[in-house]
């Protein structure tokens, strides 16, 4: 089957080159259509993301239909285009790289799933403006079907690879949904707030900063939202948290056992998160030795995502090897 | 009859535990738990249907029928409380609880083969002991959840976050509302239980079983109240919630 893929993405161009070919949703099948014009390509689909612009086209000679198209593309973008920008698969490999694309292990943030939603988007709209016949259509059911096995028979969409991501995970398996939870920052520093921003983006909500100068408090409590503490008052509003980040530049531990035990009544003893991000620590070790009260400390959270990282890889060799199997058992390449 | 459908919902019980395992290790999820404990629930409804038949009333003659009722009770419980709130583990955990409670009725001389049928019936003793048996199904079911918190909150304290039975484990404050809607909804049920108690036909005393029936409805307005006045740590809630529904027990041994 003469298939040929010629694109390129977050990997090879940066988004200055890449908005150059952007396509947007309503216009992919007619971008479709102008391909097929070109002479030795017989069907083609479009595939047009943030991250990604690519071109599948069913051609009679793989060399002839690979130069038409790059020509189209130079022409297309408007200024010369670099060739290490671009990457060509061709036939075996151009639907190899497809199964890739669908399963979202090509993609920016490994095992995402909106990949496989725009996928589909785009063979729809080569679908109905008649641009897809029999080997395409093939080709991406096929690429469908691989793409739905290998997100269900593999953990690639599990388990965060960085510090941020896996304390707000950890936030979700104690609270579940993170709308009724309220935040405190403790020091305004940038691990601090860039979890902050990770807890936000999943719904939390009223958080409290606190820092030794209320200048920066205040600076950061605008940033996200929320409202500044004074440093004097950082241990009334324990009471009202769920979940705490702590990420001073202190010499010392900024709580101990005394601070919590403190309000645990006033908290009516429910579960409390704290993210210790600091080095040195903030938060002494005693702390998570309370019943209602879950202690992380640096070190445990970037153990957590380096042993995801190792999962993911391991994942990522599982579902290749898933999609060479599909290939090879569904017969489109046959020699 | 009955002895053979409650063998055929046990072993659907057993098959449910041992998908949900399935699921567990595989990372997967799958809904076989689900439709096991659905199609034993059925069963169960048989398993009760006819033993009323042969009584002429609530089947709560013997341990085996309490037990079958308590299985049933549980089940039911699960099929509410589990959907609701997303506990697809809650299946898992329950099951092996069930079958228990049915191997033990299945066993010899547990089950009476040959009931005698009553010619009359107290409506209050009915609504007594049906009531009781129900509300025991909700403490079970809360016990159950209280244990897969335990689970969670040692894996949580002690930074083991890599297996699968962690990542399928519903969040610490879903199970913790589970626990204490359940054992609301039980105490709730069980209130109806105590009061027809006391309006049954009996003579001036109050035997052992009422006595120890009240002191279990008790202990878990105790621990209800205490988790809506002052708080208690998610820890001792549960640890209470498994150790009351393990003694409450008891209240079958002076029935």
């Amino acid at each position: 089957m003469n298939i040929v893929c010629l694109g390129l993405n977050h990997q090879t161009a940066p988004v200055e080159v890449r908005e150059l070919f952007a396509v947007s949703e309503n216009k992919l099948g007619q971008e479709a259509g102008r391909i097929c014009e070109i002479e030795g390509i017989e069907e083609s689909v479009v595939l047009s993301t943030c991250n990604r612009m690519e071109y599948y086209a069913a051609v009679d000679d793989c060399r002839i239909a690979s130069n038409q198209l790059r020509s189209f593309l130079q022409r297309h973008g408007g200024e010369p285009l670099r060739m290490e920008h671009l990457y060509e698969k061709k036939r075996v490999e151009a639907a190899r790289h497809l199964c890739r694309v669908v399963s979202g292990i090509d993609s920016m943030v490994l095992g995402e799933t909106e990949i496989f939603g725009q996928v589909k988007k785009a063979y729809q709209a080569a679908l109905e403006s008649g641009t897809t016949s029999r080997r395409l259509n093939k080709l991406f059911q096929k690429a469908f079907g691989i793409g739905k096995k290998v997100r269900s028979h593999t953990g690639i969409q599990e388990g965060q690879t960085s510090v941020g991501s896996v304390a707000v995970d950890l936030a979700e398996k104690i609270f579940g949904h993170l709308r009724s939870s309220r935040v405190m920052v403790i020091g305004a520093g940038e691990m601090s707030r860039a979890t902050a921003r990770n807890l936000l983006s999943r719904g939390a909500h009223s958080i409290f900063v606190t820092n030794r100068s209320f200048e920066r408090a205040e600076e950061l409590a605008a940033e996200l939202d929320g409202e500044a503490v004074r440093f004097d008052d950082w241990q009334n509003a324990l009471q009202e948290v769920d979940v705490v980040i702590s990420s001073t530049g202190s010499p010392h531990a900024v709580m101990d056992r005394a601070h919590v035990e403190a309000v645990r009544r006033k908290r009516r003893y429910r579960p409390l998160f704290l993210i210790d991000i600091a080095v040195p620590r903030d938060i002494e070790p005693e702390v998570g030795e309370i019943e209602e009260v879950y202690l992380y400390d640096i070190d445990t959270l970037k153990e957590i995502a380096q042993e995801a990282k190792g999962q993911r890889a391991e994942q990522v060799r599982l579902c290749e090897r898933i999609i060479d199997q599909e290939l090879v058992e569904s017969g489109l390449f046959e020699p | 009859m009955a002895q053979w459908i409650l063998v055929a919902a046990t072993a659907l019980v057993v098959l449910g535990g041992a998908l949900g395992v399935q699921a567990v290790r595989t990372g997967r999820r799958n809904r076989g738990t689900m439709v096991c404990m659905l199609l034993a629930f059925f069963c169960q409804l048989g398993v009760l249907g006819v033993r009323g038949e042969l009584r002429g009333k609530c089947p709560l003659g013997d341990y085996g029928e309490i037990l079958a009722f308590l299985a049933w009770s549980l089940v039911l419980f699960y099929l509410v409380v589990g959907p609701a709130y997303r506990i697809s583990l809650l299946g898992l955990f329950t099951a092996p609880v069930v079958a228990i409670f049915q191997v033990v009725a299945l066993m010899p001389g547990v089950m009476d083969r040959h009931p005698v049928e009553v010619d009359e019936v107290d409506p209050w003793g009915e609504a007594h002991a049906a009531f009781s048996v129900l509300s025991y199904g909700a403490f079970a079911l809360g016990a159950v959840a209280a244990l897969m918190f335990l689970v969670l909150n040692k894996k949580l304290k002690e930074h083991q976050l890599s297996s699968s039975l962690f990542r399928n484990l519903p969040p610490v404050r879903s199970l913790l509302d589970s626990v204490v809607r359940l054992i609301t909804m039980g105490a709730g049920i069980l209130t109806v239980g105590i009061v027809a108690a006391f309006m049954m036909e009996r003579e001036n005393t109050y035997g052992t079983h009422l006595v120890v029936a009240v002191v279990t409805w008790l202990a878990y307005l105790v621990v209800i109240g205490m988790h809506f006045w002052r708080g208690i740590t998610p820890r001792r809630l549960s640890a209470s919630v498994i150790v009351l529904f393990v003694l409450s027990l008891l209240v079958f041994a002076f029935v």
